[in-house]
């Protein structure tokens, strides 16, 4: 008989002697990766394209390339560094060599630091395994900020090696005894996004970017010319001949017909399908290859209205011509569904974090006077200061709404339905009005990050006064307070932590209003100019860039949450229960 | 107690209340409504829910006001006597200011009555000493127990000298062991500053332990049954409760209280 009552080991109970081991493994992997990365770069000639292409070689090279000119013109403190550091060495111009040198010292030294703390860290796991997890920790971010510098290169693989090593030392992390405070929590979970980011595109590149499902492919007959195919087809023995479309053209007359005077053509008894539903495929999963737009498809007159798509055409009897680009290009292809389209990981859609990195750090323009950091960075602070403007706005007037319908239930019911109503409105329609009333400027852009601001103000400031049991009203009734005096000492303090939640949604819809706002209003030195800008030229040099507006737009809407944030811990200090 | 040299504090002569008068939702509250209270008195008002016996309190406090009869406080109207603060009031929920501390809590009556800084410290000092708070002046309500929260709502209720004092179910969501020390408290302070105080209560042995008089009540529609008077002597203590005479009373009150109930 066995012991029913014994519990069973719970899965991780019974790992548990394993996980100094695993520890040890995925150390070692990561320490070995490390390595492997180091001696690479040891060995490389300074003009290597794996440095070169470097986020950091990138911009020794602007570095270098701005020292020289008119010193009037060097605005940037990159630039200045690289102008001082010319003068101390007694050159007109700073040697880019010089450059490249240093920051290949800068990356083995990096390098050489990670191998350190790994060794260390090893040992750690072996005496002092409460100290792992810190270690662990330090060394995931420092190997998570390469992710920036190393490119993504035709025939080197550090990528995918350092993917590998973040991998291991992130599994390390999260095996590691100890608690997860906040701070490692969110590192863990940004570590995670950063090279899932990379090991998706890795995935989708060694996929060609589809996951395809074969088909049987087309069965067709192929013609010496288009007289024989046609001939073939006015005989019956074919049903259909695909050939192209421009051809078809001058030989028969289309279906549907166009109005045009098609009597003179030759071959009057047949037609080529003019509007042809192309889509193939199984419910919404595409066929690849897509029948080709200059292609089209030949029928006897009489069968032409049965034929509406290439559904139809697909498993008949088909002749082409030998070698044209029908037969070459489209029907000898391999045939197959298309599951999964990865398409938006593609370097296009979804830069490399290392082409983010980079773009921040190039100039906006070829050999431009200034990072697009620093364009990016003036352009932040100038929408972040539009945003203040429309958030301060907009928290008055959602406050004193508020408090008049907090007070007033005539004016509750009577406009509430109006503020409600107001954002169902788009703001993007409601921006360029606001534009032609006010006039294109920080004014307009203001209004309308207030009208985005203002709602969940005033709804929360309505909620909270009325917060206050029955109870503590009447209590204060019972010492002949005035109404007056109630708003202030009771309603006014309840409601401080429903307003201040408001605040923080609004916070981060200011800053978005300000960005939309800037769009109708032709301001040009916001972040909205510099999403558009980099929006409406879709390549691969201006979507990375599109990429570091994005970030910087984040970043700003951020920082203002997290100034809420801090005030209202300032002021809702003794709410301890609530502020929490 | 001698109650022929004290004045009349509260006085009831036919109070009516009706709800939602002339509507579907009609409903008879209180009904010919006859009580005196004397200045100094502790009378407890006792019943099943629904009996009207915190309508009562409330039409005493003048947060609402009678339908028919005359109800006077201290020989005025209870709307001139609530802005001459001659009121106290203690409800079940402590209802204290999350925000503000303990010493601030009882400050806030003396705020709004306009007292000055130094006073105002002053006596929240001398009640929270009182109510046995006195090291607990710094503290937020959050930090206290249910008990000593509601210890600071009395201190609250006594700071600027109301010469009546509601108290609502004040020890209803008190445990029992807390609920009898809270009780010995009160009859202290009560015996300390000759307060009028207008007790509802739930519980037959806290309004027998405590009150002068207790008005036992009945619902639909709310009246009063009897007022049966309590002579044990004070002060009261925790031999009380093994008085035989104490048993009696209680006894007496939760018969009545039967007979109110069977009514229906």
């Amino acid at each position: 008989m066995t012991d029913i009552t014994a519990e069973p080991p719970t899965t991780i109970s019974r790992f548990r002697h394993l996980r100094v081991p695993f520890l040890l493994a995925l150390t070692l992997l990561a320490l070995a990766l490390v390595l492997n990365l180091l001696s690479n770069l040891g060995g490389l000639a300074l003009d290597d394209d794996v440095l070169l292409e470097s986020t950091l070689g990138r911009l020794a090279t602007w570095m270098a390339h701005q020292t020289g000119n008119d010193p009037e013109e060097i605005v940037s403190p990159w630039a200045i560094y690289a102008e001082n550091w010319a003068k101390a060495l007694g050159a007109e111009e700073l040697d880019a060599d010089i450059l490249y040198t240093a920051m290949r010292n800068m990356r083995i030294a990096y390098y050489g630091l990670i191998v350190l703390l790994l060794v260390y860290t090893l040992m750690a796991i072996v005496v002092r395994p409460r100290r792992a997890p810190a270690l662990l920790f330090v060394i995931l971010l420092l190997l998570n900020a390469l992710l920036f510098l190393i490119p993504s290169l035709e025939g080197s693989n550090a990528l995918t090696m350092l993917v590998f090593a973040i991998l291991a030392v992130l599994a390390a992390t999260v095996l590691s005894p100890g608690k997860i405070n906040r701070v490692v929590g969110f590192f863990l979970a940004l570590s995670f996004l950063l090279v899932g980011w990379e090991a998706s595109k890795a995935v989708a590149d060694s996929l060609s970017y589809k996951i395809l499902l074969s088909q049987q492919s087309w069965i067709y007959q192929t013609e010496e010319t288009m007289e024989d195919a046609l001939a073939a087809l006015s005989a019956g023995t074919v049903d259909y001949v695909i050939a192209d479309r421009k051809d078809l053209d001058d030989l028969m007359p289309p279906h549907p017909p166009k109005g045009d005077d098609t009597t003179a053509l030759p071959y009057q008894g047949l037609r080529y399908l003019a509007s042809l539903d192309r889509s193939e495929g199984v419910a919404i999963l595409p066929i690849t290859p897509a029948f080709p737009g200059r292609l089209s498809i030949a029928v006897r007159a009489d069968a032409a209205p049965d034929v509406a798509s290439v559904r139809d055409v697909f498993g008949g009897e088909i002749a082409t011509i030998a070698g044209d680009f029908a037969d070459e290009r489209f029907l000898s292809q391999p045939r197959s569904l298309v599951l999964l389209d990865l398409k938006i990981l593609n370097d296009l859609n979804l830069p490399h974090l290392q082409m983010i990195a980079e773009a921040f750090l190039q100039p906006a323009r070829r050999n431009g006077e200034l990072l697009l950091l620093r364009i990016l960075t003036d352009a932040g602070v100038y929408t972040f200061s539009e945003a203040i403007f429309g958030f301060v706005f907009g928290a008055i007037l959602g406050f004193i709404l508020g408090s008049v319908f907090a007070h007033s239930r005539l004016m509750e019911r009577g406009l509430l339905p109006y503020v409600v109503a107001s954002q169902t409105v788009p703001i993007l329609a409601i921006a360029p009005m606001v534009v032609i009333w006010l006039g294109a400027g920080q004014l307009s852009v203001a209004v309308i990050a207030a009208y985005l601001t203002f709602f969940p103000v005033t709804i929360n400031t309505l909620r909270g006064l009325q917060s206050p049991a029955a109870e503590q009203v009447e209590l204060l009734r019972s010492y002949a307070a005035s109404r007056w005096t109630i708003m202030w000492k009771l309603r006014l303090p309840a409601a401080l932590p429903y307003i201040f939640t408001a605040l923080k949604v609004s916070a981060t819809a200011s800053v978005v209003g300000a960005i939309i706002g800037e769009l109708p209003s032709g301001i040009g030195d916001g972040l909205g100019r510099a999403i558009l800008d980099f929006s409406s030229d879709y390549s691969m040099v201006s979507t990375p860039k599109l990429w570091a507006s994005i970030v910087m737009a984040a970043t700003v809407g951020i920082l203002f949450f997290v100034a809420v944030n801090l005030a209202e811990r300032l002021a809702l200090r003794r709410y301890v229960r609530s502020s929490d | 107690m001698s109650s022929e040299t004290k004045s009349i504090a509260i006085s009831a002569q036919g109070v009516n209340k009706i709800f939602n008068p002339g509507s579907d939702e009609e409903v008879i509250a209180l009904q010919d409504i006859h009580l005196e209270v004397q200045a100094g008195e502790f009378i407890s008002l006792i019943g099943p829910s629904g009996c009207g016996k915190s309508t009562l309190m409330r039409l005493v406090g003048d947060l609402i006001q009678p339908s028919a009869g005359e109800l006077l406080v201290n020989g005025k109207a209870p709307h001139r006597a609530r802005l001459d603060r001659d009121y106290g009031m203690v409800f079940q929920a402590a209802t204290l200011y999350e925000w503000r501390n303990v010493s601030k809590n009882v400050q806030l009556p003396l705020e709004i009555m306009g007292y000055s800084k130094t006073e105002r410290q002053k006596r929240a000092q001398a009640m929270l000493d009182m109510v046995e708070l006195g090291a607990f002046a710094n503290h937020f309500p959050w930090q206290l127990s249910g008990g000593m929260q509601q210890r600071v709502s009395i201190a609250r209720a006594l700071a600027f000298d109301p010469s009546v004092l509601l108290m609502d179910e004040p020890f209803g969501a008190l445990d029992e062991f807390t609920r009898e020390r809270m009780n010995l408290e009160l009859l202290k302070i009560w015996e300390q500053t000759g307060k009028t105080i207008i007790f509802v209560t739930h519980s037959i042995a806290e309004a027998v332990f405590l009150s002068n008089r207790i008005v036992v009540m009945s619902p639909r529609p709310g009246r009063i049954t009897e007022i049966v008077s309590n002579t044990l002597p004070y002060p009261r203590d925790f031999n009380t409760r093994n008085d035989a005479a104490y048993h009696d009373l209680v006894a007496n009150v939760r018969e009545l209280l039967r007979e109110a109930h069977g009514v229906e």
